[in-house]
């Protein structure tokens, strides 16, 4: 049986190399290189202002690197290539605002080409029913992230990146919300740039740590209790306090 | 669930052109763009109409000034006056939305992954923008149909050309303004940018008005000069190429720095392809100008005699004026016989020698003040007058032509005494009230 390690040695995870991105002279990620093994969920920590957001939006293409290599298979992917591969969810975005929710919602399932039942158990699952008829501008935060979640949940996309999934919600409700990612993760992975760290340590398989646009660790809890020198029932947050 | 497996069937390009009109008619400034531009298409229309009406009582008693009662200066054009605003001052406002919403809110960074080119992205855009301009014409045909039924003439290749003309210059705002989201990081800043050039092109046109010699031509090359042409109901390749130019100059470098991942040096490299490629087609365009005479009463060409004359005139002309830009007589010289002859004459070249003085009657002290020297295969000739008739014969002796005119129909004029008042019902509260209805719905999401 291919196991993720397997996976990842045959390189069929998207791997990114040496990524270098300045801002205004100032460097936002320096030499980021890391590997997304397919179908695991990976946790991109950091304090605000780390460069995750950043570094989501390079992995895209919204943004134009420095240098850099974003490969798969051991070939370079181009920006086109990357549309049919990954999508990215940025964070605190307000798209078609004065549409109502259905509205946004059956034009990115038509765009994904997701079906109607998959919309629909989307709008069960995170209990969107309600909302439907309203414009997204009129709904509070936490049904705006909701909302938000399933525009990119209906997405066919091998990778899927999300920035901060769970903001916005309260415990029940990210606990939820990692439930549907879970059931949502089968056949292609994630990256989560979350920067609540109890909530990474439950959804997560590995962890980068990204700290002033540099990789300070990146593994599972166990590999990066490892390389912090805690023991093996430390906390995702002794490890951050500790590697940072 | 979506499984990543299964390969999308769906046609991206419809769907995102739906998206984005329905986003435009969700924005309240396309509605209030309409209101306004009914209020303002009314006004304008019954104004005209009663001004055209007291201008045709006294032509219905005297025959002879009928020949000056057009439809097309009388009515069409002052009503399309009010278009000329809305489109230099609102439609910016609406057409920055289409980009600048989307950057605002973070939407664009959802379309760009879409499987869709930039460029392509931005032609569906102004496809949707286009479409939701037609609405805009409904004041306009509103006009035209109370105009029909009060008697009005209406003459189509008039109307078709000025329809053009306002098409194109719409066109060219709403690249404008495409182009001003991109690069701006607000929709204030886009809203000054584009505004600087419209306005900036109106100012020009209104600075160089009422000039002769090259101000007029400088003015005749801003975007108001352009559409101007269009009103008057001359159709030219030049006018037409440039619009099309400038329009596709900005909605290129709007696809080409839509996308925030492309590299600064791609983007300028493209942005001067795109600069080389249009400057050349503009003057390629320059170099085999055409005109197409579309008014009713023929009042850009000579005699169709006189054109084919003038046509085979195989010598440079040289036409040199004593007067300066200032002069009335070189505003008629320019509108009644140069421009004529710049589009009938293959080898012509008019020189401007401006006068240092400028009194009241010209230039007391120069003698060759007011003078127009005429040369031609070696000859010359010299005259004060500035009559197309006299003009054409001194030509004609020079080339030792001798032209019979054709006969023509001559143009009789329509003059109308109407009340159009009527209309105001419609223009200032019905088109209204339907507009701010349809806002409404929009307002609450419903589109």
């Amino acid at each position: 049986m291919e196991t993720r390690a397997t996976k990842h040695q045959n390189g069929e995870g998207l791997c990114i190399s040496g990524l270098n991105k300045k801002l205004s002279s100032y460097p936002v990620l320096v030499d980021v290189s890391f590997t997304v093994i397919p179908g695991e969920i990976m946790g991109l920590i950091g304090p605000n202002g780390a460069g995750k957001s950043t570094l989501l939006e390079c992995i895209t293409g919204l943004l134009p690197v420095d240098s850099g290599i974003i490969s798969q298979h051991g070939k370079t992917l181009t920006l086109a290539q990357r549309k049919q591969l990954l999508w990215y969810q940025p964070d605190d975005i307000l798209p078609f605002a004065r549409q109502r929710v259905q509205t946004t919602l059956s034009f990115a399932r038509k765009m994904h080409g997701a079906t109607a039942a998959d919309l629909e158990q989307l709008i069960r699952r995170l209990d969107l029913s309600s909302m439907l008829n309203k414009p997204l501008l009129a709904l509070s935060k936490g049904y705006r992230r909701r909302v938000l979640l399933a525009l990119a949940l209906l997405s066919r996309r091998p990778l899927l990146m999300l920035d901060e999934p769970f903001d916005g919600f309260d415990l029940r409700q990210s606990l939820a919300v990692m439930d549907l990612l879970r059931q949502y993760r089968a056949g292609r992975s994630m990256i989560l740039s979350i920067h609540q760290l109890s909530e990474a340590e439950k959804i997560c398989d590995r962890f980068l740590l990204l700290d002033q646009g540099r990789v300070l660790a990146a593994g599972t809890l166990g590999q990066l209790c490892r390389q912090a020198d805690l023991s093996p029932q430390a906390t995702l947050e002794e490890v951050f306090l500790a590697i940072t | 669930m979506p499984s990543p497996e299964t390969p999308p069937a769906y046609r991206p390009a419809p769907l995102l052109l739906v998206q984005e009109i329905r986003s435009l008619l969700a924005a309240p400034a396309l509605w209030i763009m309409l209101i306004i531009l009914s209020l303002l298409v009314g006004y304008s229309f019954i104004q005209a109409v009663e001004l055209f009406s007291q201008a045709s009582r006294t032509a219905l008693s005297f025959p002879e000034l009928a020949a000056g009662m057009n439809p097309l200066d009388g009515i069409f054009v002052p009503t399309f006056g009010a278009y000329y605003l809305s489109e230099t001052l609102l439609l910016p406002f609406v057409a920055i939305r289409l980009i600048g919403l989307d950057k605002q809110s973070g939407a664009l960074k959802l379309l760009l992954q879409f499987p869709l080119s930039p460029l392509s992205l931005c032609g569906l855009k102004i496809t949707a923008m286009g479409l939701v301009w037609l609405l805009s014409l409904l004041p306009a045909a509103m006009a035209l149909g109370f105009w029909h039924n009060l008697g009005g003439h209406i003459y189509p290749p008039e109307i078709a050309v000025l329809l053009t003309g306002h098409g194109l210059y719409s066109f060219t705002v709403i690249a404008v303004a495409m182009f001003a989201a991109t690069i701006s990081d607000s929709l204030p800043t886009a809203a000054m940018f584009c505004l600087a050039l419209t306005l900036g092109s109106w100012v020009l046109d209104f600075a160089t008005s009422g000039q002769g010699g090259m101000l007029a031509t400088l003015g005749s090359l801003s975007l108001t000069g352009m559409l101007r042409q269009f009103e008057n109901g001359l159709l030219s390749t030049a006018a037409i190429a440039s619009f099309l130019c400038i329009s596709l100059f900005f909605f290129l470098l709007t696809a080409i720095w839509l996308h925030p991942g492309r590299h600064l040096l791609f983007k300028l490299g493209y942005s001067l392809l795109v600069l080389v490629l249009l400057s050349s087609a503009l003057a390629g365009a320059a170099l085999v100008p055409g005109y197409v005479d579309v008014t009713e009463n023929r009042r850009h060409s000579f005699n169709p005699a006189d054109t084919r004359a003038l046509h085979q005139l195989d010598k440079p002309l040289i036409i040199t004026v004593h007067l300066n830009p200032q002069d009335s007589r070189l505003l008629d010289l320019e509108h009644d016989v140069l421009a004529k002859l710049r589009r009938t004459v293959p080898g012509l070249k008019v020189r401007y020698l401006q006068q240092k003085s400028t009194g009241l009657f010209g230039a007391a002290d120069d003698d060759n003040y007011g003078l127009i020297e005429y040369a031609y295969g070696g000859r010359h000739e010299q005259s004060y007058s500035n009559s197309q008739e006299e003009i054409l014969q001194i030509i004609y002796k020079l080339a030792g032509l001798r032209v019979v005119p054709d006969p023509v129909q001559s143009y009789r004029g329509y003059p109308l005494v109407a009340d159009a008042t009527a209309s105001r019902w419609w223009f200032y509260g019905i088109l209204p009230l339907l507009f701010c209805g349809a806002g409404l719905f929009g307002w609450k999401g419903k589109w």
